[in-house]
């Protein structure tokens, strides 16, 4: 079995450790006997196509950065729409996540976005920067990660990933956080997310060796000891608070 | 009269702080600043020659302290905050420790590091004749935002002071970036020729600061520092006025500046840039830099800078606040090749920053080859450090709360050297459990 994933625009989406995602993933997979290729697409490549890709990753950037990946991603939104529509796994964090949407509007001007999940952001005063805790319905446990956002993001009626125990979350207020639309997980955590979440991770990996594998019955059992302790220990240090 | 009573009362805090023992280095002039806000622009009043401003990612507090030694050397009276307390409250205290109890003190030159967010605020009250920018990093990031923002923040604080003579590192295109406008005539300092392996490590500014391509190099030396230009909009490395050559690592490292050969005793590649910058600094003083090397004999590190304790064999402490600075600590230690230990503490306090997420933006596991022994993990987030070397398929042998712990099992192994990278607030108590372990600083 293999599975392909596709880092967009590393060489400009890559701030809080987004390697970390990529790495988990990957190892993940290896640790299962399931063969993962990672490939990037930057600026200068050419030659989009989604057709074999089983698992797309979009990392979060500076405001700048994000601007110039928007113009670059507008080009294939289409693509990612059929690909998202198909049940492909598309993984967004920060920028990512807001890129997502149909706009984020800063101070002076609106960058528009892809239109994929149906979520509208605004930039905020201050950023939302805090140690975050959530509670998902479909996985077991907690999410933990951190979040440092300036965009307030507004789901509508999309389902989140999860409610906010500590932290703020998409816009400070609605006590939800991120969003999960059909094999899309969109969140502001970062941290990175998946090292500290295990759980999160298998199920985006379950996701997408289904969809390229349907026979598939599911991952095996990982040794996650110490992937469990450091979740633990940000729950227990900050659940209370 | 306010700035009497504001100078007595740091005064007498200092002095209550030694006697509970904690070092004040910043919060008597904090209060002392509630008492008389504008405290700290007496400073200008009592500088008779000029104040020299270093702010930047990595090496303000060695630039900082070498600049003053230097000005020491030279038989001038400084003023300098030389722990590195270096916002507003820091600077505060720094002068109500040097001021008599009339509030007076009269120095040569005062020499200041100051935290890049706290510009714009102490440029209120101070304008310095000479500003130094090492580099920017990305550094701390749930602190700042993000390093455009820093970047942003410089400016404003330079627009403050149009007639400050700026000091910068040409090797850095966001450095580079200030030198325009008002500051067309900038100095800058650099290193011209390739030293080390071409890596890939993480390259903050590899987009043109000034039209935003894909920035291009002939060499570079670490992160975004090199020989830079952008294919787009001609934007490129300047002219650079103080010029490091003939680079050779060993011990004492050895190059020159602008042809003056310098043999100097510290460790680290970076370390040159903090020597140079230095230099390019005197120099805008008009100071004379004939005689470089023995102006710099009276420095002693601030602890943690690759600082030595003696025990039945060394252990080298070394303190880095973020990924570049830890990238280069770990070159620093693969170029040792004796056997040794590693011991890495994390903590995610205010001061180390919250977001532990760098951690996996840093090449931690190019730290274990042939020669490492042990490697161990400790400080309060000893569970992300342990999980970024698990996803990186380095083995940690020991998982600890315990610093103390990790240092007596170091010392134990068949290794010659234990080397202990710490991040910002695990340096004091690492320290603390060095003296008490029986170590010689």
């Amino acid at each position: 079995m293999k599975i392909k994933i596709l880092h967009l625009y590393p060489d400009l989406l890559n701030l809080y450790g987004d390697k970390g995602n990529i790495e988990c993933m990957r190892k993940r997979l290896m640790w299962r006997g399931i063969d993962a290729e990672v490939k990037s697409y930057t600026v200068d490549d050419t030659g989009f196509d989604l057709s074999d890709v089983d698992i797309l990753f979009l990392g979060g950037g500076s405001d700048r950065e994000q601007k110039i990946v928007c113009n670059k991603l507008l080009e294939h939104k289409d693509e990612i729409k059929r690909y998202v529509e198909d049940g492909g796994t598309l993984v967004a964090v920060c920028g990512g996540y807001q890129l997502l949407g149909k706009y984020y509007k800063l101070a002076d001007e609106t960058i528009e976005g892809l239109g994929i999940l149906n979520i509208k952001t605004e930039q905020g005063k201050k950023r939302l920067i805090s140690n975050i805790i959530l509670k998902p319905d479909f996985i077991e446990g907690e999410i933990v990660g951190f979040e440092n956002h300036g965009g307030r993001t507004d789901i509508g009626i999309h389902k989140p990933l999860g409610k906010v125990v500590y932290g703020y979350g998409n816009d400070g207020k609605s006590g939800a956080e991120g969003v999960v639309y059909k094999n899309v997980v969109a969140t502001y955590l970062h941290g990175p997310l998946l090292p500290k979440n295990p759980k999160l991770c298998d199920y985006i990996l379950t996701n997408a060796v289904k969809r390229r594998y349907p026979d598939f019955k599911g991952l095996a059992p990982l040794d996650d000891g110490l992937e469990n302790t450091a979740n633990d220990y940000i729950v227990k240090r900050f659940k209370n608070k | 009269m306010r700035k009497l009573l504001a100078v007595w009362f740091g005064k007498a805090l200092t002095v209550l702080g030694k006697i509970i023992g904690k070092k004040s280095s910043s919060s008597p002039g904090h209060y002392a600043l509630k008492i008389c806000p504008s405290l700290v622009a007496e400073l200008g009043k009592c500088v008779k020659k000029g104040i020299v401003v270093t702010c930047g990612t990595n090496g303000k507090t060695t630039t900082n302290n070498l600049m003053a030694t230097a000005l020491e050397a030279k038989g001038y009276k400084v003023i300098c905050n030389r722990l590195g307390a270096n916002m507003l409250s820091g600077v505060a205290t720094t002068l109500i420790q040097e001021m008599n109890i009339f509030g007076k003190v009269t120095a040569d030159y005062a020499c200041l590091e100051i935290d890049e967010a706290y510009t714009p605020i102490v440029f209120d009250y101070i304008k310095p004749d000479v500003m130094v920018i090492t580099n920017l990093f990305r550094d701390q990031l749930d602190r700042y935002g993000e390093i455009d923002i820093t970047s942003e923040i410089i400016s404003r604080a330079i627009k403050k002071t149009p007639n400050v003579q700026l000091v910068l590192c040409g090797d850095d295109p966001l450095c580079v970036q200030f030198g325009q406008g008002r500051h067309s005539d900038a100095l800058y300092y650099g290193i011209s020729e390739k030293v080390l392996p071409q890596l890939d490590d993480t390259k903050e500014g590899r987009f043109c600061p000034a039209c935003g391509a894909e920035q291009k190099y002939n060499y570079y030396h670490y992160s975004q520092l090199g020989d830079f230009y952008c294919p787009k909009c001609g934007f490129k490395r300047p002219k650079i006025d103080f010029e490091v050559k003939n680079v050779s690592l060993g011990t004492p490292m050895k190059f020159t500046i602008n042809g003056q050969p310098m043999k100097i005793n510290y460790k680290g590649f970076y370390n040159i840039y903090n020597l140079v910058a230095v230099y390019g600094a005197l120099s805008a003083l008009g100071e004379s830099t004939d005689d470089f090397e023995r102006l710099l004999e009276a420095y002693k590190p601030q602890i943690g800078r690759m600082q030595e304790y003696k025990f039945n064999k060394p252990v080298i402490l070394s303190l880095s606040k973020n990924p570049a600075g830890f990238n280069q600590a770990i070159a620093t230690v693969n170029t040792d090749k004796r056997k040794k230990d590693v011991i890495i503490a994390i903590n995610d306090k205010a001061n180390d920053g919250r977001d532990v997420s760098w951690l996996w933006d840093v090449d931690f596991d190019k730290i274990a080859d042939e020669n490492m022994l042990t490697l161990t993990t400790t400080g309060i987030r000893v569970y992300d450090i342990s999980l970024r070397f698990k996803y990186a398929d380095v083995k940690v042998d020991m998982i600890t709360h315990s610093m103390a712990d990790a240092v007596t099992a170091a010392l134990k192994t068949d290794s010659e050297v234990v080397y202990v990278l710490v991040n910002y607030t695990a340096l004091y108590s690492t320290e603390a459990v060095l003296k008490k372990l029986g170590g010689k600083a």
